[in-house]
């Protein structure tokens, strides 16, 4: 049986398919706009009952339509849409009982959906839907109560908030969900060009649940609402009862159907775009300044500042024809095939067991593809299913010409993060809930917007988005951007001991009296004495206003009354910008005052320290930090998140210990210098006779002085790299590629070098003989503290075969034995973190010992150059390095 | 010896340094050396001012002439060769004629004032010649009869009048002392007012590119200020870039293209560089034409000589008839190779479909030198032999003109005499189309269209009509 429906479902596919593009062969003229409806049948619509709403008059079932062909059971129950969180609910002392709209606290929208048992009842299943159900798109809660039974089947009860009301009183009364209907799944709502979602809203808030499904299909001469029901126009439909597709083309969902719910999306038409600022009726825009728009930002009719020089676009991918489900697809598309057969074998890359196009229309996942977004908690388990920047695009193909470290950078930052470097439309900063307004509205801050937001006199600055550390499904941590919004609100322990956020209406008690401040209030709040509570004014920032409002909280019956406050991070992932205008600049990131560490406002001001939500996969590792004014910020420290980022991250005391070492010895060599320089004028040198000597045979000076110049310019590159602050002239990325092929010349040169003086045996130069070698040591270190000063000759004599004093010896081993293998070994690693990153610690411990050993070899050619100076004249030894002479003293023989 | 010259820890030093720069300079990213357009922009010979070199009492044009030609002796001859003399091209093997034929405003007709032939006295005022008072053999034989002054002088000193020479009361000497290297001025003369107004003729050149600003032409508004000849290089007179509608085909030597400056350039983006096979870059950077001033883009003739009406320059003239004029509107595109298809020749029969075209640009999108452009389309309801088949050229100005009389059947009786062209004594009306090619009044980058502009489902782009299955962006590119 289902076999011949699928098989007479596939033929008619075909057969519309066939005549389809039969007439598009035949007829000159242009396709029809809408081609989905081309392929889509007449149906039928029913009611509720399966009979003909031409029969029956009444309301159109959805489940039963579309259940003709399309397996809406299915649909139903694999769509996070429609269950809303549903299936997650599960009553609990704490806030939160879902992970979705029905159930998860949201501190914006603030009223709270009450639990049974709650003491007070806020917002019941039927005020629920009544508040969001503009934005609910039906089934799921809208349809089933929390034990799964159908809502209609409820016994009424007074105690149970899923058969009553809020009056506005404070009573309670029974909710009728006989009388109210409930609402199915509207597949017209994603299904239409343009369902009428305002007939539909209308519906909704006056608790007309049954009809609001109709009410999406009036005004197209379809459907008209009658005193006691529905008409059908039977205009509208054909000889055989079916709906004539003009006047209801169904296609696939487009970009402007995802927006009915979730923010502002633009056609970027010749009407310039303007934005519903800050607005929860558009919550994605409203929360992070998302606009899906592929005009270009200077056409829009946003008044933006330095808005002529924005020619790029809104977003690229609307720029450039994508639609949101392209990547937010059905999770068994056909069509997504590569993405579905991600998870074969590795050694299959097609499998052709897959669904075919008609089994997938019959039963379509409504669950779609989604991302990792960090307040979109519903339908965890689909978290990172959709098609990201990865999926579709080569990073490696196109930075790495331009961008050293691609791997690593891809590894550690969002392509969002540079790809996205700012918002041009308003979000929310703060809402605060602890005072209500006159309208019964938060207090409230926006941020990108100077003045007061949707006001044609404001001046919209957009914001740059706080970069956080995101752990992903897979473990991987990424930094990407985001808005923080910080929110406060009164929480109250309840007769069963359960936390609950105070209701509106009880906040309204405290704060109103029939719509205006209440007198105590004002007494209270009013600090300029004009009897009014400005805006200003409207902020718990004394003792005596937070007291107060607790003192009347307590008053109305609320147990323990207290603030909370939470900042909560929303991912921002649309409103990509194309290369040319990402950030790429890598000193926008290696530098002070990194985009990494840049801190974001949460508010003006904050009744309590708020702390991060921890209900999501963002870390909130860095610090709230307060101004001088007593607005608060949130400042990220990525090194708390084991992030090291070169011109940006460095360890204080390491540079502070090395620059004290370097000081020191440079003090050290200034303070002997000095001395030999008076000791020198008051008492001539008197060593004895000096004699030409070849020294140093030209393999040696050849490689020491390339090694000097390697040694010299690791130094100063490094240096750059280390303080990009100090020295903007020079490139950053060219300074790191010359610093790896100098490190490459100076590992080559030191294994050279060995090599010669192993197969030389001139090794032995350079270690230490043990036997005396203290007794030596000292008499050089004193020949260093008092004989160089008294004209004395040098203690031990230079030679050819024995070049070095017992000093030198041991300064040479440690160098050559510790220092510089100690730097060759963390300078590899750190470059071998590309492939490795956490090898031997990763950057964060390499890079300071890195610096560390730097600075020691600073100090080493600092004083290295100075006792050059100590030879038969200050300059022979440094002409001896160049020439291969020098003139040398000559001890007597003894005797 | 040689040691002494160079010590050996020179050759250590050249050595290390060696050792240390080739390796760097190799891994450096090469900074990529951008083509600059503006260094092609010719430089042009430094000003000579004339003012005490041109002396001497000037009657007439021809003495003007004259005295050039003691200097710049060759410059009659050279100019003599060129299309802005001739008004002719070269000759042209077309399929449709047995005989190698030409194309000019010499012998052929267009879609506006239609025939120059005949109507000499008016139409002549832009022609770089005196003396057509003297017909056309004789005005195009002599050296004397080049006019020096209408490409070289000051526009607003010296003007011209009827049959090619200079207006009443023109100071020639002060005129001839001002000569230079042609300006926009010079060139938009004819260019700008060709059809007999501004904007008439072109889409993409008229009045406003007197003084453009950036947004209206990016090459000769505001500050760069180009001129005409920075593009349409000039050598011994012969100026490149040829009228698409006074030829068959075009080689594209003679053409002007943008790659002449912007040498190897492409975008930054990769996609927009997939486009470059297919669509020129006149289609993206001329989003619409007619930006300040109108074009016309219809003309019914049949309208004309109604008494009754009131004149109005945009609408209705007695003597030409009734006008649409558009602003500021999206080109019509089409594949273009750079030829003509078809151009219509004098004596051509009608089209078999309704509509005659004058000229048709050759492409399709199996051409792969075709690329989609954007054109100009005017419509004309002009006169044509009932009889005959072909369509007519009326004499128009002159006393016995059309504009005079308004007496059709004169007016085509006069041509007959004049140009050869037998009349049956039957006229009628009938649609004509003739292609104007836009690649003027170009936008920078950021006014360039966007994707949307051609796909998706607004898009402007007629996907079927240009041979495509559907939209690309879908479907697939020509393969």
């Amino acid at each position: 049986m289902k076999r011949y429906t699928l098989l007479s479902l596939a033929g008619l596919l075909i057969l519309a398919l066939a005549i389809g593009i039969g007439t598009a062969l035949a007829s000159p003229e242009p396709a029809p706009v809408c081609q989905a409806s081309v392929l889509h049948p007449n149906f039928i619509l029913l009611d509720a009952d399966g009979v003909n709403v031409l029969e029956s008059n009444g309301a159109v079932s959805t489940m039963q339509t579309c259940g003709q062909c399309h397996d809406t059971n299915f649909i139903q129950s694999h769509a996070f849409h429609s269950d809303l969180g549903l299936s997650d609910y599960e009553e609990t002392k704490d806030l939160s009982s879902s992970n979705g709209l029905f159930g998860k606290w949201d501190p914006l929208t603030y009223r709270y959906l009450s639990q049974n048992g709650d003491e007070r009842l806020d917002l019941s299943t039927a005020e629920w839907l009544i508040l969001n159900g503009e934005r609910v798109v039906g089934g799921g809660p809208a349809t089933t109560s929390r034990n799964g039974a159908l809502l209609i089947t409820l016994n009424a009860d007074t105690e149970n908030p899923e058969t009553v009301i809020l009056n506005e009183d404070g009573t309670s009364s029974v909710w009728d969900w006989e009388k109210s209907g409930t609402m199915e799944m509207n597949c017209f709502l994603c299904h239409l060009e343009t369902p009428n979602t305002a007939a539909r809203a209308e519906a909704i808030h006056t608790g007309d649940f049954g009809n609001a499904n109709t009410a999406t299909l009036t005004d197209m001469n379809i459907v008209s609402k009658t005193t006691d029901g529905w008409a059908w126009n039977t205009e509208a439909f054909n000889e055989g009862g079916e709906l004539k597709s003009e006047l209801l083309a169904i296609q696939d969902p487009t970009n402007a159907n995802c927006a009915t719910c979730h923010g502002e999306v633009h056609p970027n038409a010749g009407d310039p775009l303007t934005i519903n600022q800050c607005d929860l009726d558009y919550p994605q825009t409203a929360t992070t300044g998302q606009v899906v728009s592929g005009q270009r930002i200077n056409q829009s009719g946003v008044n933006l500042t330095n808005k002529e020089e924005l020619d790029r676009s809104w977003d690229v991918h609307a720029e450039r024809q994508l639609e949101c489900t392209d990547c937010h697809y059905a999770l068994n598309n056909p069509s997504h095939l590569s993405e579905i057969q991600s998870d074969n074998p590795d050694h299959l890359i097609y499998d052709p067991r897959s669904l075919e196009i008609g089994e997938y229309l019959e039963r379509p996942d409504h669950n779609f593809a989604r991302g990792e977004s960090a307040q979109f908690t519903v339908a965890p388990e689909y978290k990172a299913t959709m098609r990201r920047c990865e999926n579709c695009h080569d990073a490696n193909e196109s930075h790495t010409d331009w961008l050293p470290y691609t791997d690593t950078h891809m590894e550690s930052v969002a392509c969002e993060t540079c790809h996205i470097p700012q918002m041009y439309a308003p979000a929310i900063q703060t809402y605060d809930w602890t005072v209500v307004t006159a309208r019964g509205g938060a207090s409230t801050e926006c941020r990108g917007v100077e003045g007061t937001p949707n006001q044609v006199t404001s001046l919209v600055s957009g914001y740059e988005p706080v970069l956080l550390n995101r752990t992903n499904i897979d473990g991987n941590t990424l930094l990407a951007p985001y808005n923080l919004i910080t929110s406060f609100y009164w929480v109250y322990d309840d007769a069963n001991g359960s936390k609950r956020p105070v209701r509106l209406t009880d906040l309204e008690a405290a704060f109103l009296d029939h719509g205006n401040y209440a007198n105590d209030i004002v007494a209270v709040f009013d600090s300029n004495s004009d009897r009014k509570i400005s805006s200003a004014e409207l902020i718990l920032d004394l003792p005596a206003k937070e007291a107060a409002v607790k003192a009347k909280l307590t008053a109305l019956g609320l147990n323990n009354p207290r603030i909370e406050g939470m900042v909560q991070p929303y991912s921002i992932n649309h409103n990509v910008a194309k290369g040319e205008n990402a950030v790429n600049d890598c000193k926008a990131c290696h530098n002070e005052g990194s985009r990494m560490t840049q801190s974001i406002k949460l508010t003006d001001h904050a009744p309590v320290t708020p702390v991060f939500d921890a209900e999501n996969n963002v870390s909130g590792s860095g610090e709230f930090v307060t101004d001088q004014n007593g607005a608060l910020y949130y400042q990220p420290v990525p090194a708390k998140d084991g992030l090291y980022v070169f011109g940006a991250s460095r360890v204080g005391w390491i540079d502070w210990f090395g620059a004290l070492i370097f000081a020191g010895s440079l003090l050290g060599v200034l303070g002997h210098g000095t001395l030999r320089y008076f000791s020198a004028r008051k008492q001539p040198k008197t060593h004895g006779k000096t004699e030409r000597i070849y020294m140093y045979e030209p393999y040696r000076r050849f490689w020491h002085w390339l090694q000097t110049a390697s040694i010299v310019i690791l130094l100063l590159t490094g240096l750059i790299i280390h303080r990009p602050d100090i020295f903007g002239a020079f490139s950053f990325p060219g300074m790191v590629i010359i610093h790896n092929v100098i490190a490459v010349i100076l590992v080559l040169n030191a294994v050279f070098s060995l090599f010669y003086h192993l197969v030389t045996a001139r090794i032995q130069e350079f270690i230490p003989h043990p036997y005396g070698f203290f007794d030596d040591a000292i008499i050089q270190a004193k020949y260093y503290i008092s004989g160089i000063f008294k004209g004395e000759g040098h203690p031990f004599e230079k030679l050819p075969t024995s070049r070095m004093n017992p000093i030198q010896k041991m300064t040479y081993f440690m160098i050559l034995n510790v220092l510089l293998p100690l730097q060759i070994i963390t300078g590899a690693l750190m470059w071998a973190v590309q492939i490795f990153p956490n090898i031997a610690g990763g950057l964060p411990l390499l890079a300071p010992f890195h610096s560390l050993v730097a600075w020691l070899f600073g100090t080493f050619i600092l004083v290295h150059v100075y006792m050059t100076t100590t030879g038969a004249t200050p300059l022979e030894a440094m002409r001896a390095m160049v020439t291969g002479y020098e003139e040398v003293e000559i001890h007597e023989k003894q005797g | 010896m040689t040691k002494k010259r160079f010590p050996l820890w020179t050759i250590g030093l050249i050595g290390i340094l060696l050792l240390i720069l080739v390796p760097v300079l190799y891994f450096l990213p090469s900074a990529q050396s951008k083509n600059d357009p503006a260094a092609y922009i010719p430089t042009k010979p430094v000003h000579v001012d004339h003012k005490d070199i041109v002396k001497g009492d000037f009657k007439t044009g021809q003495d003007v002439t004259r005295a050039c030609l003691e200097c710049h002796e060759e410059t009659a001859t050279e100019f003599m060769k060129t299309t802005h003399w001739t008004w002719e091209s070269k000759a042209f093997d077309v399929p449709w004629r047995d005989e190698d034929v030409t194309i000019g405003k010499i012998n052929q007709i267009n879609n506006f004032c239609i025939s120059s032939q005949g109507n000499e006295k008016t139409c002549m005022n832009c022609h770089a010649g005196y003396g057509w008072d003297e017909g056309p053999e004789s005005a195009l034989a002599s050296e004397e009869n080049v006019d020096c002054l209408a490409c070289h002088a000051d526009v607003g000193i010296y003007s011209k009048g009827t049959f090619g020479n200079p207006a009443e009361g023109t100071n020639l000497l002060a005129a001839a002392q001002s000569v230079r290297v042609p300006t926009r001025d010079n060139c938009g003369k004819c260019h700008f007012d060709g059809g007999g107004g501004n904007g008439v003729k072109h889409g993409d050149l008229d009045e406003s590119l007197y003084f453009p600003d950036q947004s209206l032409d990016v090459h000769m508004g505001g500050e760069v200020n180009m001129q005409c000849v920075d593009c349409h290089w000039t050598e011994n007179h012969q100026v490149l870039g040829r009228m698409l509608a006074d030829n068959y085909t075009i080689d594209p030597q003679e053409q002007v293209s943008c790659e002449q400056c912007h040498v190897d350039q492409k975008h930054e983006d990769e996609r927009l560089n997939t486009h470059l096979s297919a669509v020129a870059c006149q289609t993206c950077h001329i989003p619409t034409i007619a930006l300040e001033d109108p074009t016309k883009t219809y003309w019914d003739w049949s309208k004309s000589g109604d008494e009754g009406r009131e004149d109005d320059h945009f609408t209705y003239l007695k003597i030409k008839g009734e006008f649409t004029y558009d602003k500021n509107f999206a080109p019509t595109y089409l594949w273009f190779n750079g030829d003509n298809e078809y151009r219509y020749l004098l004596g051509d029969p009608l089209g078999k479909d309704g509509i005659t075209y004058i000229n048709k640009p050759a492409g399709n999108i199996q051409d792969k030198r075709a690329k989609i452009f954007p054109f100009k389309v005017h419509i004309a309801n002009q006169p044509y032999d009932v009889k005959n088949n072909y369509l007519l050229a009326p004499v128009t100005s002159g006393e016995n003109g059309y504009w005079t009389t308004f007496d059709w059947n004169n007016a085509f009786e006069l041509s007959e005499k004049k140009m050869g062209l037998p009349y049956s004594g039957e006229y009628g009306f009938t649609e004509t189309y003739m292609y104007w090619p836009t690649t003027h009044m170009v936008q920078s980058a950021d006014q360039a269209l966007q994707c949307d502009a051609c796909h998706g489902e607004n898009g402007r782009l007629d996907w079927a009509a240009l041979g495509y299955v559907g939209d690309p962006i879908e479907w697939g590119g020509r393969k």
